[in-house]
C-alpha cells in the first residue's frame, strides 16, 4: 500500500501567507517561512507554495520565497503561480524548488508542459487544476486563482496534460476550498481514475476525518491542507496520527 | 575540531542548492564545483543528479568529470551518488538505449516495470516516501553510512528507473514498491549511493548525510 | 436618445484625478480630495485606525443598547439587511453580544440570485426574526424601467424602497432604534458631515438617494400615490412620534467588511459565491440581486468607476490589498459587461438591446470617454495616472 503524502499548502501574496474562501477574500495569516518551518517540524511530507497574485501581475515573486524557504526545510518543495516559460522553471529549480506547478500559462499554451518535461523530466512538472463543478460529474477548469473560466472540461484537460508530460496533478476544488466542508470526492475520484500519475487532492479539509474519507473514497496519492494548519485547528502530527489510526498508510514520522 | 569538508560535483544537472544546504546543516563545509583539482583534493565527494541517465553522463563527460569521479573512487576517497548520481555509479543503463555509466559498481539501470500491486498498475515514476528495509542478507547497517537509520524509517524517492547491482553484497538497503524490491542504497567500499534524496527526506535524510560525513 | 450632462447632474469636476492611495477617482459624486491628492474615504480610513478610541465607542454602544433594550420580548432594534455579510454581522452582534432583540428587515431584491436567497435563508435559520418586504412586482418593474430611462440607473426605485422600508417597520413595530452597518457616505467618500456622530438626520436620505427626481415625476408616468407608498417614507410625524433614530454600527465598531464576511461564514451560515461577480474579482460582496451588475455598469459609464474600482478601493483602505494589486485588478476587470443576466434584465425592464445601448450612450460624457478605432475607451485610467 502506497504511503499517502501529507502536504502543507501555503498560498502567498507578496511577503504574506494568505488564506481565503473559494480562493477569495484573502486574509493575511503571517510569515510564509515561519509557518513553513513549523509545518516541516511537525512532519509535513512536502510543501507547496503558490503565488496567488502572479498571474494578475504577469510576474511571480517565488524566487525570494523559495530561496529563503529552502533554508531549513528538508522535504520536497513545489512552487507555482505565474510560471510562464522554461526559463522561469530553470530559475526556480536553481533557487531550491523540486517541482514546479503550472496552470494559467499551460491553459494558454499546453505545449509548455512538454517543454518543461523534456528539459527537466516529467517528475518536475505539476499540472495545477482549479476545478469548479458545472453539474454532477462535470467540472470546469479555472485559471488566475479561480477567477477566469476556461471552458475546459477538467477530465479531458487532465488527460491531455498527462499526455503532454505532466508528472503530477495538483487538483484544487474551487467549490470546497476554504469552506472546511470536506473534499470534493467525486472530483478526486474522477481524476484518479483517469490518469496514472500521482494526484494531490486539495481544497476543503476541515478536520482529519475529511482526509480519511477522501483517501478511502477518492484514492489520491497525496492530500494538501492549508486552512486547518494556518488557523492552527490541527497540526501535521495530529493529522498523521488520525490517518494511522484509521489504517491509512502514511509515512511513520517522529516530528523534529 | 574542524568541519568535515565535502565537494559537490556541479555538472549542470540537479538541485545543488538543497544538497548544499542539507550538508551544511549537518555541519559540513561545502564546495560546489566543477573544477577537477578542487574535487580531487576534497576528502569527500558527492555526485548529485536528477533526470535522464544519458544526459547526465554526457554532461559529466563533457567536463571530464566522469574521469575525475573514477579517479576519486580509485583513490579510496568517500564518494556518495544521489538519485541519478547513484544510478551513474553503475555499469550501464538501458534508458533510451544502452548507455555506459561510471562502472564503479557492477550492474545495470533498468526501467521499473509497472508491475501489478493489488491488481492495479503501479504509478511510475515512483514518487513519495517509502520505508527503507535491510537488503537481503544484511543484518544491520552499523558500519555503513546508514548506521544512524532504523529499518522502516521512510525516505523520499522520485525516479522512473532503478539500479540493479550485479553483486547482491553491494546492496545495503532496499524498499518495497508494489511487487518490486528497489535498490535504495548501495555501497562498495568507499563508493556509496542512495536512490532516494537524503536532502529531501527530513530528519532521516539528514541522518544519512551525517552517516556519510563520518565515513 | 438625448445626451445627458453628467457633469452638471452630479456636479462632477471636469479634470479627472485619481486618489494617490486607492483606485477611486474624483468622479465619484460628493467625494473630496485633499491637497495631497488623497480622497476623503482614505483619510477617513486612516482616521479610523489612528484617532478613534474604540473602547470608548463601544461604551457608547453599550449605553445606547441599555437605553433601547426592552425586556418584555418586543423588538428593540431594526436591522436593515439583505442576507449579506454586513447586516448579518450587525444583527448577530446586537443579538448575542449586546443582548438586544433585533428584527431584521430586508427589502426584496428585484431579481433574487440563488446564492442571495440561500444566504438570506441561512441567516434566518441561524436564529433571527425577519421580515421581507416585497413591493408590487408590476409597479416595481415599471419604476425600474422609468428609472433606467430617465435616471440611467435601474436601481433607484429599489434604493428608495430599501431606504424607507426600515422606517416603515420601525413605526409599525414601535421600535425607535434602526441600526445600519456603515455610513456609506463617510466610509466610501461622500457627505462627511456625519463622520463624527453615530447617527444621522432622517431627512438626509432625500438629498442623496433620489438623484434630483421627485416622487411626483413618477405620478406623471402613470403610477399612483398608492403604488408609490411602499417606496416612500412613512409620514414624517409618525417617524418623529416613534422617536425614530438611525445609528451606524460602523461608528461604534471598527468596520471591516472582509472580517464581516468571515464572521458570517462562521455565525450566520453565509456562503460566498464560488465564481466572481461580473465586473469585479469579489466573491462575497453584493451577491443578492441579478440587476446589481447593471447598476454598477451604468456607474462605470457615468463616472468611469466600475465595480472593481470600488471593491479594490475598499480593500486597499482596509489593508487587504496593496494599491499596486488594486490597480492590476482594475485593469483586468473594471467595466466588464455583465452578460449572465442580460436577457433577463432586458425582459424585466421591458426594453430592447438597442434601447439599452441608446441609454448607455446617452450617459457617456465626452470628458470621460473617447472613441478609438470604433471602440469606446476611457480617456483617463488609474493604471496610467501619475
Amino acid at each position: 500500500m502506497r504511503n499517502v503524502r501529507l502536504i502543507a499548502r501555503l498560498d502567498v501574496k507578496g511577503p504574506n501567507l494568505i488564506k481565503g474562501i473559494h480562493l477569495e477574500g484573502l486574509r493575511v495569516i503571517g510569515s510564509p517561512n515561519e509557518h513553513a518551518l513549523r509545518y516541516y517540524q511537525q512532519g509535513a511530507d512536502e510543501l507547496i507554495y503558490m503565488d496567488c497574485v502572479a498571474s494578475l501581475y504577469g510576474r511571480n515573486s517565488l524566487r525570494e520565497i523559495v530561496q529563503s524557504a529552502a533554508q531549513d526545510v528538508f522535504v520536497p518543495v513545489t512552487v507555482g503561480g505565474g510560471v510562464r516559460c522554461v526559463e522561469d522553471v530553470t530559475e526556480l529549480l536553481r533557487c531550491g524548488a523540486d517541482k514546479v506547478a503550472v496552470n494559467t500559462a499551460a491553459v494558454a499554451r499546453p505545449q509548455l508542459i512538454s517543454d518543461i518535461a523534456r528539459r527537466f523530466g516529467s517528475q518536475c512538472v505539476v499540472l495545477s487544476i482549479e476545478a469548479k463543478q458545472l453539474s454532477p460529474g462535470r467540472w470546469e477548469a479555472y485559471t488566475d486563482n479561480g477567477r477566469q473560466r476556461t471552458g475546459l472540461d477538467v477530465i479531458e484537460w487532465v488527460r491531455r496534460g498527462v499526455e503532454l508530460g505532466a508528472g503530477e496533478i495538483l487538483l484544487t476544488s474551487v467549490d470546497r476550498e476554504g469552506t472546511r466542508r470536506g473534499f470534493d470526492i467525486p472530483l478526486v475520484r474522477a481524476v484518479t481514475a483517469e490518469v496514472s500519475v500521482p494526484v494531490i487532492a486539495s481544497g476543503g479539509m476541515g478536520k482529519a476525518e475529511d482526509l480519511v474519507e477522501v483517501v478511502r473514497q477518492g484514492e489520491p496519492d497525496a492530500v494538501a491542507m492549508a486552512d486547518i494548519l494556518h488557523y492552527q485547528r490541527s497540526t501535521m502530527q495530529e493529522v498523521r496520527r488520525a490517518a494511522q489510526a484509521a489504517g491509512i498508510a502514511v509515512r511513520a514520522c517522529e516530528p523534529a | 575540531m574542524s568541519l568535515p569538508e565535502v565537494a559537490v560535483i556541479d555538472y549542470g544537472v540537479g538541485n545543488l542548492l538543497s544538497v548544499r544546504r542539507a550538508l551544511e546543516h549537518c555541519g559540513a563545509r561545502v564546495t560546489v564545483t566543477a573544477e577537477h583539482r578542487a574535487i580531487l583534493s576534497a576528502p569527500r565527494v558527492v555526485l548529485p543528479g536528477v533526470g535522464a541517465f544519458a544526459d547526465g553522463m554526457a554532461e559529466l563527460r563533457r567536463r571530464g568529470l566522469d574521469q575525475v569521479a573514477r579517479e576519486v573512487a580509485s583513490r579510496g576517497v568517500s564518494l556518495l551518488g544521489i538519485c541519478l548520481g547513484m544510478q551513474m555509479l553503475l555499469g550501464e543503463s538501458e534508458e533510451f538505449g544502452l548507455t555506459q555509466g561510471l562502472g564503479l559498481i557492477p550492474g545495470r539501470v533498468v526501467a521499473m516495470n509497472c508491475a501489478a500491486c493489488d491488481g492495479r498498475r503501479l504509478k511510475i515514476p515512483h514518487i513519495g516516501w517509502s520505508a527503507l528495509i535491510l537488503a537481503k542478507g544484511r543484518r544491520r547497517w552499523a558500519g555503513s553510512f546508514l548506521q544512524q537509520v532504523r529499518p522502516a524509517e521512510a525516505v523520499y524517492f522520485v525516479h522512473s528507473f532503478t539500479a540493479q547491482p550485479s553483486d547482491p553484497g553491494h546492496r545495503i538497503a532496499d524498499c518495497l514498491y508494489g511487487d518490486l524490491t528497489i535498490s535504495a542504497a548501495v555501497a562498495r567500499e568507499n563508493v556509496v549511493g542512495c536512490q532516494f534524496h537524503p536532502e529531501k527526506s527530513g530528519e532521516v535524510g539528514l541522518k544519512v548525510l551525517r552517516g556519510f560525513l563520518r565515513q | 436618445m438625448e445626451k445627458r450632462d453628467v457633469i452638471k447632474q452630479y456636479h462632477l469636476p471636469v479634470e479627472v484625478k485619481f486618489c494617490r492611495k486607492c483606485t477611486i477617482s474624483n468622479q465619484r459624486p460628493r467625494i473630496k480630495f485633499d491637497a495631497q491628492g488623497v480622497c476623503s474615504a482614505c483619510n477617513f480610513a486612516e482616521y479610523k485606525r489612528s484617532h478613534v478610541d474604540w473602547q470608548q465607542r463601544e461604551r457608547e454602544l453599550f449605553e445606547l443598547c441599555d437605553r433601547h433594550r426592552k425586556h418584555n420580548g418586543e423588538y428593540d432594534v431594526i436591522v436593515p439587511c439583505s442576507g449579506g455579510k454586513d447586516g448579518g454581522f450587525v444583527a448577530h452582534q446586537l443579538k448575542y453580544k449586546y443582548r438586544m432583540n433585533p428584527l431584521a428587515v430586508t427589502w426584496a431584491p428585484l431579481m433574487a440570485t440563488e446564492v442571495g436567497r440561500r444566504n438570506l435563508d441561512a441567516f434566518i435559520a441561524s436564529g433571527f426574526d425577519h421580515i421581507l418586504g416585497t413591493p408590487n412586482g408590476k409597479v416595481t418593474r415599471r419604476l425600474t424601467n422609468l428609472a433606467l430611462r430617465y435616471l440611467g440607473d435601474p436601481f433607484q426605485p429599489f434604493i428608495y424602497g430599501q431606504t424607507n422600508f426600515p422606517l416603515h417597520m420601525a413605526v409599525k413595530h414601535n421600535v425607535a432604534l434602526i441600526m445600519y452597518g456603515e455610513n456609506g457616505e463617510v466610509e466610501y467618500g461622500g457627505d462627511e458631515k456625519n463622520a463624527l456622530r453615530p447617527d444621522r438626520e432622517i431627512e438626509d436620505h432625500d438629498k442623496h438617494y433620489f438623484s434630483g427626481l421627485s416622487p411626483e415625476f413618477w405620478t406623471e408616468h402613470g403610477l399612483s400615490a398608492a403604488d408609490l407608498r411602499p417606496f416612500m417614507a412613512p409620514p414624517h410625524e409618525q417617524i418623529v412620534h416613534n422617536r425614530t433614530t438611525i445609528h451606524f454600527f460602523g461608528y461604534y465598531k471598527f468596520w471591516d467588511p472582509q472580517e464581516n464576511f468571515y464572521y458570517c461564514t462562521e455565525n450566520t451560515g453565509f456562503t460566498p459565491n464560488t465564481e466572481r461577480s461580473e465586473g469585479t474579482y469579489s466573491k462575497y460582496a453584493s451577491l443578492d440581486d441579478r440587476i446589481d451588475g447593471y447598476h454598477y455598469y451604468l456607474g462605470y459609464i457615468k463616472f468611469g468607476i466600475g465595480r472593481t474600482t470600488s471593491d479594490a478601493a475598499h480593500e486597499i483602505r482596509d489593508g487587504k490589498i496593496t494599491r499596486e494589486e488594486g490597480i492590476a485588478l482594475v485593469k483586468r476587470y473594471d467595466g466588464e459587461f455583465p452578460h449572465k443576466y442580460f436577457q433577463e434584465f432586458l425582459d424585466y425592464c421591458a426594453i430592447t438591446r438597442e434601447d439599452f445601448e441608446g441609454i448607455v450612450d446617452s450617459w457617456r460624457s465626452p470628458h470621460l470617454w473617447e472613441r478609438v478605432a470604433g471602440d469606446w475607451r476611457l480617456k483617463h485610467v488609474v493604471w496610467e495616472s501619475r
